[in-house]
């Protein structure tokens, strides 16, 4: 079967399907009970039969920055009054919302924007994977629902100082942004006020734990957020 | 059961398998709130204690009462016991200890579980020696009836005959009603099917609240002692 090689290194066949062995951020996956008491599979499910009840006009999907966002006011006095869903899971890396969302969480609603955060989970891959397995989630995303926006948030800075996480978030940043830059169904938004202070820490303020949002820092962030969801939706009104 | 049989009290750090430090960064924080802080209240445990913080209900009823925390998300009854053994109790004398901890435990039995919260308390009477301890019970989890919610449960009937022989400590089981009738649980108590909303702090937060005052209240001669 003839593959085409992407920029970030996954692999397309001529159907559009990434090619499974090239890139494991990019390869659907559920992630496993390991625990024993289901509870991904719980809110999956229950995501779906979310997507059979309601009309949203803004779906966010991701992993616990998007989870714990629906847990804060800010959620109440910013997207509810967009009509927004919220789809995160805490610990999700793109191979878990892939699969997520080839799985059911798409069908059965017409959102006009969808947000897209996630990748800070993804121990383990490069990158080039990162942004492949964020590309993934965007090509899936606009198979199933052809008319919608899909507004991906960079990735934040995390821990309290310099560390290699820093940079390889940094990194997916700039190659998620090249590579949307051509896609008009695509934008991306840098999510970081700048966090990061002077000497290079991160205040426990911002990120109580040095990658969770308090909900000062969740304000902070969701200004500019709530103005370029608006804004896309102004534009998609007929 | 010692610590040498029992691996739930076997002091441990969490190891930095990410890269980026976070769990160091935050002990290290908390040792140096020890030097700064003067806790009447100190809350001490994993992500279920860490996150009340970030709910309105701790700034509402916890605040005031002078209280610090130092919840780590992810810790096991291994990681709090080294976390207190390494500088988190020095230079602060909490009249109260409120311990909330086990549910992350997952490589031990409810026997061992139970056994690391008693070596939590053991170490807390040891070093705080006027101090009173609330352990409060493991909350049930998950959408529908499965193992680990037998397992908390199990861990809370163990600690609850055998806290409170150790001194002035007691278990409050705050865990009932998320179950309903049909054995689930709702997203709109945990929005995880494990950690808790704002409302259902809210909930369990008026017992705790209140038994606090009960405690913090219970040693007038301490207090007017402290004040001179």
């Amino acid at each position: 079967m003839k593959t085409w090689l992407c920029c970030c290194g996954a692999h397309w066949t001529s159907s559009g399907v990434m090619s499974e062995d090239a890139n494991p951020a990019a390869t659907p996956s559920p992630c496993q009970d390991i625990q024993g008491d289901g509870r991904w599979m719980s809110l999956h499910n229950r995501f779906v039969s979310d997507s059979k009840g309601k009309e949203p006009d803004v779906l966010f999907v991701g992993d616990s920055l998007v989870q714990l966002l629906h847990e804060f006011e800010v959620w109440r006095k910013l997207f509810s009054p967009l009509h927004a869903l919220n789809f995160g899971v805490g610990g999700d890396a793109t191979q878990h919302v892939l699969w997520r969302l080839v799985n059911g969480e798409l069908d059965h609603i017409s959102p006009k924007v969808v947000v897209l955060w996630v990748g800070t989970n993804n121990h383990g891959h490069t990158p080039e994977q990162i942004c492949g397995g964020i590309m993934a989630i965007i090509n899936v995303i606009h198979q199933k629902l052809p008319h919608a926006h899909t507004l991906v948030l960079g990735l934040l800075p995390r821990g309290k100082s310099p560390n290699p996480l820093r940079e390889r978030n940094a990194s997916v940043n700039a190659l998620v942004q090249a590579e949307v830059a051509s896609l008009s169904h695509v934008s991306f938004l840098d999510m970081d006020p700048g966090f990061i202070l002077s000497d290079g820490s991160i205040a426990h303020q911002d990120m109580y734990d040095y990658l969770h949002l308090t909900p000062q820092a969740y304000q902070k962030v969701c200004q500019p957020l709530h103005e370029r969801i608006k804004s896309l939706l102004d534009k998609h009104a007929p | 059961m010692s610590a040498e049989e029992n691996p739930a009290a076997e002091p441990a750090p969490v190891i930095d398998v990410q890269g980026d430090g976070r769990w160091m960064s935050q002990h290290n924080r908390f040792v140096q709130e020890c030097k700064d802080a003067e806790p009447d209240v100190l809350f001490v445990g994993d992500s279920m204690v860490q996150l009340m913080q970030q709910y309105e209900v701790w700034r509402e009823l916890f605040s005031p009462l002078h209280a610090l925390n130092f919840g780590v998300g992810g810790d096991t009854t291994c990681n709090v016991l080294w976390r207190l053994q390494n500088g988190e109790l020095d230079n602060i004398r909490p009249r109260v200890v409120v311990l909330w901890v086990g549910t992350n435990n997952h490589e031990h039995t409810a026997d061992q579980v139970a056994g690391g919260i008693l070596a939590i308390v053991q170490l807390l009477l040891s070093r705080l020696p006027k101090c009173k301890i609330i352990v409060l019970g493991l909350l049930p989890r998950g959408e529908f009836p499965n193992p680990l919610r037998e397992k908390n449960a199990a861990v809370n009937n163990l600690l609850r005959t055998s806290l409170p022989q150790l001194g002035p400590v007691q278990l409050i089981d705050v865990g009932g009603g998320f179950v309903h009738s049909d054995g689930t649980i709702s997203s709109r108590d945990m929005f995880d099917f494990l950690h808790l909303t704002a409302s259902a702090y809210r909930t369990i937060s008026t017992s705790l609240h209140e038994l606090l005052l009960q405690l913090l209240e219970e040693t007038p001669q301490e207090r007017r002692a402290s004040l001179v």
